[in-house]
Formats: C-alpha cells, sequence, structure tokens
C-alpha cells in the first residue's frame, strides 16, 4: 500500500482572546512576565490538543509566545533591536527590527516552549524558525556593509538555533523564508543562506516559501538545501501546480498550501479534494505534506478549526479513493 | 542661501507607546461597525493635525497632511473615479508595503473631488503651506490591472484627464503648491514620451506650479530629456540610487530640484555632516534658490518617532549648510 499525504500546519495558530488581552496588558505594564508565560503555555496545550482532535500528523506548537515572526527573534539575538511600529498595508502594522551591530545567538530562543510541547503529544512537533534572508530583508538594515554579510551573520545565529531544536531531538525543521519569492535576484545568496543553517541536521528539513515571483525563481529555488518546500497554491486556485508541472515536474517533497489562509470562508472539501488530486497527477503522495496555504494566526480560532477539520477531511477522502495508507 | 525644506508626502500614521495609536484603533472599530464616517473622521483629523504640527515642530517650510487618509498611493483616486474596481494585494515596488490593485474595469473619469477637502481641512489648520498632493496619471496606470482599454496610452491619458480635473478643483481651492508623483516611470523610460503627453494634459491651464517626484530608481535612462517635462520642480531620489548625483550633472538643471537625500526607508539617522556634504555636492551645479530638500521618499517606511528625528537632522543639516556655504 502507498503510504504518504500527511497532515501539518505552517506553523501559528491564532491567539485565543485570554491571551491577546495578555499581550496587551504586558504590553502595557499590567501583567508579569510570568503570568503572560503561564497563559501561552496554556495555549500551547490548547493548540496541542486541538491538532490531535483534528487527526494532524505533524503538530506545531502554535506560535503563542510570538507576535510577529521577525520580531521575535529580533528580540532574543544580540545585536538587534525593535525600531517600532510601521504599516506594511491597510491597518496593519509590525514592529520592525533593526540590525544594529554584529547578530549573535546567545541562548536557545524556542526550545523551551517547543519541548514544552513535544512533551504533551506523542505525534511529531515541528521547530518553526524564520530564516535568515526574511530576517534581513524585514529588518532595517544599520550595520552590516552589505546585504550578503547580514544575511550570512543570521544565516549563522539561525544555524545555533536549529542545532539546539535538533540535539533535542525535534524530527522535523522548518525554517520560514517567506521573502525568497519577492527577489528573484538575491535567491542565490538565500540559498548559501539555507545550507549554513541546515547543515548537518538530522532533523528532516522544510521551508515555507509564500506566493511571488515562481516564474522567476522555479526550478532554481530547489537548489535551497533542505527536504521539503512549503508552498501557497490554494490562494492561486493551484494554478502554481501546472508551472511545475509544466517545467519538469516537482522532484522533491511538497507542502501543499491547500487552504487559503486570507479568506473568512472555509472552503468546500470538494475544492480541496481537487487540489490534492491535481498534484498527485505528477507528484507521488509519499512525497506530498497537505497543509494550509500560510500561518493561521489571522483567522479566528473558529475559522481556523473549521478549515483544519475540512483539510483533514480531504485527505481522509483522497486516501480512502486512492487506497493510500 | 535659501534653501528650503520639504517632504515627500506620507507620514506614519500612527506613534508608538506610550502614544495612543488612535488611528489604527479607530479604523478596526469602524471595520467592526463600531463607528460610523463622522467619528473616523473625525479621529483622522487629529491625526493630521498631530502629524502637521509634529513636521512645523521639526522645522520643515512646506509640509504635507501627512497623506492620512490614504490607505495607498492609489487606493483612494481609484475608490473616487469611475471605472475602477479594487482587488487584492501587491507589493509596492521594491519594498514590504502592499497596495490593493486597482482593476481598471471601464472608462476612467474624474467624478467628485478626491483630496480636496483633506487639503482644505490641513491648509486651515497649519501656519506654513501646504502641498496637495496627487498620484499621477502613469503610475496610477501602471500600478492598476487594465481589463477595459488593452492599451497603456489611452488608460494613461484618461487618468491624466481626471486627475486635472482634482488639480483643478485644488487650485480653486486655493492650493499653491500642486505636487503629482510619478515613481513608476523609473523603471520604464521608454514611457517618458507619454508621461510628457500625459503631463500636458494634466496641467493644461494651471496657475500655479507642479512639482513633480520620482523616487527608488536611477534616473540615468531618462536624464536630461525629464527636464523638457512641463513642471517646475523635479524630485529625485539620491539614496536609493547615489549615482544620480553624477547623472545630474551631466546637462545642467535648468528645474528647481528636489533634493532627496534623506534616507526616507532606514532608520540609521543621517549626520548634520552628512546632509551638509550633500548639499555642498549640489549647490554649484543647482543654486540654492533653486533647491528643495527632502527625503529620498515618503517616511511610512519608518517608525513614526523615526520619522520625525530624519525631519529634524534634515532641517538641521540645511540650517547648517546655509551658514558654512553661505
Amino acid at each position: 500500500m502507498t503510504r504518504g499525504l500527511l497532515t501539518t500546519t505552517v506553523g501559528s495558530f491564532p491567539k485565543p482572546p485570554y491571551l491577546q488581552q495578555a499581550r496587551n496588558r504586558y504590553l502595557s505594564g499590567r501583567l508579569s512576565r510570568q503570568e503572560l508565560h503561564e497563559l501561552e503555555l496554556r495555549a500551547t496545550r490548547e493548540v496541542i490538543r486541538l491538532q490531535e482532535e483534528l487527526g494532524l500528523d505533524i503538530l506545531v506548537d502554535g506560535e503563542m509566545a510570538r507576535g510577529d515572526m521577525t520580531t521575535y527573534f529580533a528580540e532574543h539575538l544580540e545585536g538587534m533591536e525593535i525600531s517600532g511600529l510601521v504599516r506594511s498595508y491597510g491597518n496593519r502594522y509590525y514592529r520592525k527590527p533593526i540590525i544594529k551591530g554584529p547578530v549573535r545567538w546567545q541562548e536557545p530562543i524556542t526550545l523551551e516552549i517547543w519541548r514544552y510541547a513535544q512533551s504533551l503529544t506523542d505525534r511529531p512537533v515541528k521547530g518553526m524558525l524564520t530564516g535568515p534572508y526574511t530576517m534581513v530583508d524585514w529588518s532595517f538594515l544599520e550595520h552590516y556593509g552589505s546585504r550578503r554579510e547580514a544575511v550570512l551573520a543570521l544565516a549563522e545565529a539561525v544555524h545555533r538555533e536549529a542545532r539546539a531544536l535538533d540535539e533535542a531531538g525535534a524530527r522535523y525543521i522548518q525554517i520560514d523564508e517567506p521573502a525568497v519569492s519577492s527577489r528573484p535576484g538575491e535567491l542565490d545568496l538565500a540559498i548559501e543562506a539555507m545550507g549554513v543553517v541546515t547543515r548537518g541536521l538530522r532533523a528532516r528539513t522544510i521551508t515555507h516559501i509564500c506566493y511571488g515571483d515562481f516564474d522567476a525563481i522555479f526550478p532554481h529555488m530547489l537548489e535551497m538545501p533542505v527536504d521539503q518546500f512549503d508552498l501557497e497554491l490554494a490562494n492561486r486556485d493551484f494554478r502554481l501546480l501546472d508551472l511545475f508541472r509544466a517545467r519538469g515536474g516537482f522532484p522533491r517533497e511538497i507542502g501543499l498550501g491547500v487552504i487559503d489562509v486570507h479568506s473568512h470562508q472555509v472552503e468546500p472539501v470538494e475544492r480541496v479534494k481537487a487540489g490534492i488530486e491535481k498534484a498527485l497527477e505528477f507528484i507521488p503522495p509519499e512525497r506530498i505534506y497537505v497543509d494550509p496555504d500560510c500561518g493561521l494566526k489571522t483567522r479566528t480560532p473558529e475559522e481556523a478549526r473549521a478549515k483544519l477539520a475540512v483539510m483533514v477531511e480531504a485527505v481522509r477522502q483522497v486516501k480512502r479513493e486512492r487506497g493510500i495508507e | 542661501m535659501s534653501i528650503l525644506t520639504t517632504v515627500v508626502g506620507a507620514y506614519p500614521k500612527i506613534p508608538n507607546r506610550p502614544r495612543p495609536a488612535k488611528l489604527r484603533t479607530a479604523i478596526a472599530r469602524y471595520e467592526q461597525g463600531e463607528i460610523g464616517d463622522a467619528e473616523l473622521t473625525a479621529v483622522q483629523r487629529e491625526v493630521v493635525r498631530e502629524v502637521i504640527d509634529e513636521q512645523i515642530d521639526a522645522g520643515v517650510d512646506l509640509i504635507t497632511d501627512g497623506l492620512i487618509r490614504w490607505e495607498d498611493d492609489v487606493t483612494p483616486f481609484a475608490r473616487a473615479f469611475a471605472g475602477f474596481s479594487i482587488d487584492g494585494l501587491v507589493r509596492y515596488f521594491d519594498t514590504n508595503t502592499y497596495y490593493r490593485q486597482p482593476v481598471v474595469e471601464g472608462p476612467v473619469a474624474w467624478t467628485r473631488p478626491v483630496v480636496v477637502e483633506e487639503w482644505k481641512y490641513a491648509a486651515a489648520v497649519s501656519d506654513r503651506p501646504v502641498k496637495a498632493v496627487v498620484t499621477g496619471p502613469y503610475t496610477m496606470a501602471r500600478l492598476s490591472l487594465d481589463r477595459h482599454y488593452g492599451r497603456l496610452e489611452p488608460l494613461v491619458l484618461d487618468l491624466a484627464e481626471a486627475l486635472h480635473q482634482e488639480l483643478v478643483a485644488l487650485q480653486a481651492a486655493g492650493a499653491d503648491y500642486l505636487q503629482v508623483n510619478e515613481p513608476a516611470v523609473l523603471q520604464h523610460p521608454e514611457d517618458l514620451p507619454l508621461l510628457e503627453r500625459a503631463l500636458e494634459v494634466l496641467t493644461a491651464d494651471l496657475q500655479q506650479e507642479v512639482m513633480l517626484y520620482t523616487w527608488f530608481g536611477s534616473v540615468a535612462a531618462v536624464y536630461p530629456r525629464i527636464l523638457d517635462l512641463p513642471v517646475a520642480v523635479l524630485g529625485i531620489d539620491f539614496v536609493h540610487d547615489p549615482q544620480n548625483l553624477e547623472v545630474v550633472r551631466r546637462a545642467p538643471f535648468t528645474k528647481k530640484l528636489a533634493y532627496g537625500i534623506v534616507d526616507a526607508t532606514n532608520t540609521r539617522l543621517e549626520t548634520v555632516d552628512e546632509i551638509v556634504e550633500r548639499i555642498r555636492a549640489m549647490v554649484d551645479h543647482v543654486p540654492p534658490d533653486r533647491l528643495y530638500v527632502n527625503p529620498s521618499a515618503g517616511l511610512e517606511y519608518l517608525p513614526r518617532e523615526t520619522a520625525q528625528a530624519k525631519l529634524r537632522r534634515m532641517v538641521e543639516g540645511v540650517r547648517r549648510a546655509r551658514e558654512v556655504l553661505s
């Protein structure tokens, strides 16, 4: 019997309202770090339980302690600071980091909460990191003389964090590089940096790349030294698969994004199944991991649960119909 | 030395703690249906007053309303003009900022004033002159998805006519400084003749001097032909492409120059000496009475406090330059 179509998610889950409120109270000095931490652990327990209930195969800790994916690491790395709020679009802002001096990893950043999450379940919990290229691209650069120097310094720091997770027994480590698809001209730099991050790791490695100029980076991006590429397919109606197919197929593992994380609407099971079937036309099931397009943190808890339930149901049906284990 | 200081347009909409993010909160409440248009407008105006005060406090001579009501460079116009719908998020040039892409569904036309009321409000509460700012027809067209015209030229020219009516309305409302933003032409230098035709439509019969701003690019491929455009002031970004300094020296600069020398995309504060040196490098080519000094682009890429610090530093640098170069 063929195996495959393992289900997972991209990393972030919606924060429950009590945690949102606690974060605000903490930021305005009305809640202690310890009290906030207790609530982060409670939310982590709930996220693990939710994923087990839904029947996902590879879990995440849900990133309950993280605000923004770059800010969180910037706050913990020597040489980086937070500048303040910068608008990215509409009414959305992020606390943009600054690279102020030589960047150095000092101590594990994500390890404690990963360990805690893994202790709650028998299923594998992915380690989740932000990649060096994205860390630099989404920060103000005040210190290094070139972007290349900065990216390679960040790569060394992210490698240290990946190694800490690897040594602690993480079976999957995901290094997100959403910025890679927006600057095709720097793809080689991102590939070189990923080589620094993943060198010598025993864990299966994954990178998440957001929707962007795949016409310019595919198949060249496959040179990135990771085991799996996690991509957004649903929000462009799976058309990206046509591009991959026309250019020699997808010879690596793919994290197949089948849920549009930017839409409030819960997609019908049939649409998700159609996306999976389309991938199965040219990628064998053991190389396909099914997940949402991107992190779920911008959805409500109800939307996230409903969307994941649809995803799991679609996978179940496809597996049954095709005799996949 | 009569160098004037100005800004390119946008100013950060919300400050950082401990100051409250009034506008962000108000927009969130508006989107939830908790407050209506009148209350949102009241908050926007309060923020406009704050950012006008901050610019004046920093010492800037010629300011804007910070484009506080613009969610991006194109949406306000696409919403107000006939012929557009608004689609999903698209990256704005080579930045990590996104805008909602306008889709051209039918003939484009001006239907009602877009920024006139905002400008009138800002001018009324400011004791320094306030520029009226519009996104130019060429850039509007380039940032839109055309499903109607099939060719760039008629779309650009219809946009030019629509924006012309807006500028006429601004002129009638008393705006003395009209600014048109055309960053996109630097990505498509082959379209300079089309931009010229569009600007002829746009500026026809205007009494005021028009300031044309570009940013994020090299002017090498359009210089000196860009000096033939029917505008009085040309804004160029010398931070994104420092080579622009040598490029503009290749031919006499026959207009006023809006000299973008303070980095609007990086938090690192320029020193006063750096600013003085940059001014020194230009005054023999463009005399002080034809020179505006401003940031390299709109300031919304920076946190609010950094933006104001940059403006203070810029003004300080220009003051020092007036002393040492006179």
